[in-house]
């Protein structure tokens, strides 16, 4: 009753200029962010609307949202000129296994950097940072020599095999890999100290103390390091494209092919018709979609742990 | 024979004390550089021997035989080369700088901007931040050249003349005093869209960075009656720099490795001639460096912690 009467009272509160102040603010603020969020969503809700479009209703001017039927016909091109099958296989273990190797190389370096005062720790930082800024292409000349004189020397096939792009991962000079490795570092110093040396005085050894308490502890950390390095491995063309040439195929380099491959298979079989919009559309569609699927099942838990661990990693 | 085995017996029992306990520096030592040496291996033989090889090669001349390389000295010769008469390199050198350059300020102030907008609302948070998060998922060179390349065109409708935004009333008023300077600003508000799409980590960073601010700053500054523009400029502004350093050099980094630049098409194909051809590229890519880090460079000055000055603003 009591909290009845309080609140016909709040309503007859006349409010004061604050108040309106306040309110006007936060229009503003949602009418911003709204506008500008549209911008980030506006070319996947376009490459959407265009994969499920038939050939008509894209020359059709006035039809620019919503197709008159759908038609799937755009995505059986795409899929086949992409052999969706074996290339969304080879991508997705690609990433994944990169995206281990580096989010179990970057644990490791971050613990030593949280955990330990070593001799040189501030030089070796330096270092870390230094691998970031230098850009890619710096160091791929004379790393592409080198795998090239290994497989000379040892007569094994290097070049056109995942084996210097695994070495790489593993040793910590993946894509992006200061990034996780001070993700990780500010991650751990978190963790309060005194749970290792209980554990230190129980007897644990150093490697148990890394797995028991601070892996264990950190479960949203090591989601967010993997999903990070698992989509830049994914979005990858470079490194990839120097090392591997042709030999193996994934979706964004496939992707990028596009065009020729379209062409080719396209005369190959006769076909009347011509490159179109669409069909590059749906191609996009399909290269994007897997990162969506996952962003929409983990995307709580991601952006849980960018708040929570401090990314930024001063 | 007995005593011989009773004593072994007795040995193994005995626990084997090692001469000293090893010191706590040295066991620190020893555990850090253990759980570091992946990452150190790595960094020696993937990125710092070939950073120090790229420097070399950049002053030879390398062709390949049967049996590996035939690497000459050749002194500044490249370097003359790739400035003087290769008529590609120094256009797309200016290019570079002149796009990274606006890019980093525009996407640095722009993606504080959206975090901090986006820290300030309660309801919708999470939707909103799953959009604003989204282009760190598919941010990449083929997915976003396909979405770039509509961007494009509509620009390019829009671009009868000079820039789409060439009638705009508040830009006609710049060109009355500097033609250029209105010609630069229509630039940047025609690639906005692109822009936008490099805020995926910058507004991550921020957002975390902005949530770490103690809370109890606020309150304390509102006791004193500051109010919210105060409190931006006094608090929030300066608690974050250290977090806009790293967005700058990660945006950077970023721009850098963006693989549709032409420097980057230069030092692919430069890469792909494997007759002489690594020798340029080692040039065009050091220099690139050199580029890259002075940039680099100048945002650290700008973000330098400064003594405080004692100046009231208000």
């Amino acid at each position: 009753m009591v909290r009845k009467a309080k609140n016909i009272n709040k309503v007859k509160v006349k409010h004061d200029f604050k108040w309106w102040r306040n309110r006007i603010a936060r229009i503003a603020i949602y009418f911003v962010l709204i506008c500008v969020g549209f911008v980030y969503l506006e070319p996947i809700f376009e490459i959407i609307a265009k994969t499920f479009m038939s050939a008509e209703d894209i020359i059709d001017p006035s039809v620019n949202w919503l197709p008159r039927s759908l038609s799937l016909n755009n995505l059986k091109v795409a899929s086949n000129v992409l052999k969706v099958g074996p290339t969304l296989r080879n991508t997705i273990l690609w990433s994944a296994g990169m995206a281990a190797a580096q989010t179990i190389v970057s644990a490791l370096t971050g613990f030593a950097l949280s955990r330990y005062d070593f001799k040189f720790k501030r030089f070796w930082f330096v270092m870390i940072v230094l691998a970031f800024i230098v850009p890619t292409p710096v160091t791929m000349v004379p790393r592409l020599m080198m795998f090239v004189t290994v497989q000379e020397a040892a007569a094994i096939q290097l070049i056109g095999t995942a084996l210097p792009q695994a070495m790489m991962a593993l040793l910590g000079q993946g894509v992006y890999s200061t990034v996780l490795i001070l993700v990780f570092y500010t991650a751990f110093n978190m963790i309060p100290r005194v749970l290792d040396e209980a554990a230190q005085i129980d007897g644990a050894s150093a490697m148990k103390v890394f797995w028991f308490i601070v892996v264990k502890m950190s479960a949203t950390t090591i989601l967010v390091v993997f999903l990070f390095s698992f989509v830049w491995n994914w979005n990858e063309t470079y490194i990839t494209g120097t090392l591997m040439r042709n030999n193996i195929e994934l979706l964004p380099a496939k992707l990028n092919m596009f065009n020729s491959e379209f062409d080719s298979l396209v005369s190959a079989q006769g076909g009347a018709f011509k490159l179109n919009e669409a069909y590059k559309m749906a191609a996009t569609l399909i290269s994007i979609s897997p990162l969506l699927i996952l962003y929409a099942f983990v995307q709580k838990q991601f952006i849980q742990g960018i708040e929570n661990t401090g990314i930024t990693g001063e | 024979m007995a005593e011989k085995a009773v004593k072994k017996a007795v040995k193994e029992k005995t626990p084997r004390r090692s001469r000293r306990a090893p010191s706590y520096e040295k066991r620190q030592n020893r555990l850090g550089y253990g759980f570091m040496l992946p990452w150190i291996i790595g960094f020696l033989v993937f990125t710092l021997i070939p950073f120090g090889a790229t420097i070399v090669l950049s002053f030879c001349n390398v062709s390949t035989n049967v049996t590996g390389y035939d690497i000459t000295f050749a002194g500044g010769s490249n370097y003359y080369t790739a400035f003087f008469r290769n008529t590609e390199f120094v256009p797309a050198l200016g290019a570079f700088i002149a796009m990274v350059v606006p890019y980093t300020f525009v996407i640095i102030i722009v993606s504080f901007f959206m975090a901090y907008l986006l820290n300030k609302i309660e309801a919708g948070k999470g939707l909103m931040r799953t959009i604003y998060f989204l282009p760190v998922i598919i941010m990449s060179g083929p997915v976003m050249s396909q979405i770039l390349d509509q961007a494009d065109e509509a620009v390019q409708m829009a671009q009868g003349m000079n820039s789409g935004y060439e009638g705009v009333f508040i830009l006609e008023m710049i060109r009355s005093y500097s033609p250029r300077l209105a010609g630069f600003m229509g630039n940047i508000f025609d690639q906005l869209t692109m822009i936008l799409w490099f805020t995926g980590i910058p507004i991550v960073l921020f957002v975390s960075g902005l949530q770490r601010i103690n809370g109890s700053l606020y309150e304390a500054a509102k006791i004193d009656m500051a109010n919210e523009w105060q409190i931006l400029w006094k608090i929030t502004i300066p608690m974050i720099k250290p977090t806009a350093l790293v967005a700058t050099i990660f945006t950077i980094a970023q721009l850098g490795t963006y693989d549709t630049s032409a420097i980057y098409e230069l030092i692919k194909t430069a890469t792909a001639n494997t007759n002489g051809g690594f020798g340029f590229a080692a040039t065009y890519s050091w220099i690139y460096c050199i580029i890259v880090l002075i940039i680099i460079g100048l945002g650290c000055l700008i973000f330098k912690e400064r003594q405080p000055r004692r100046r009231d603003i208000w």
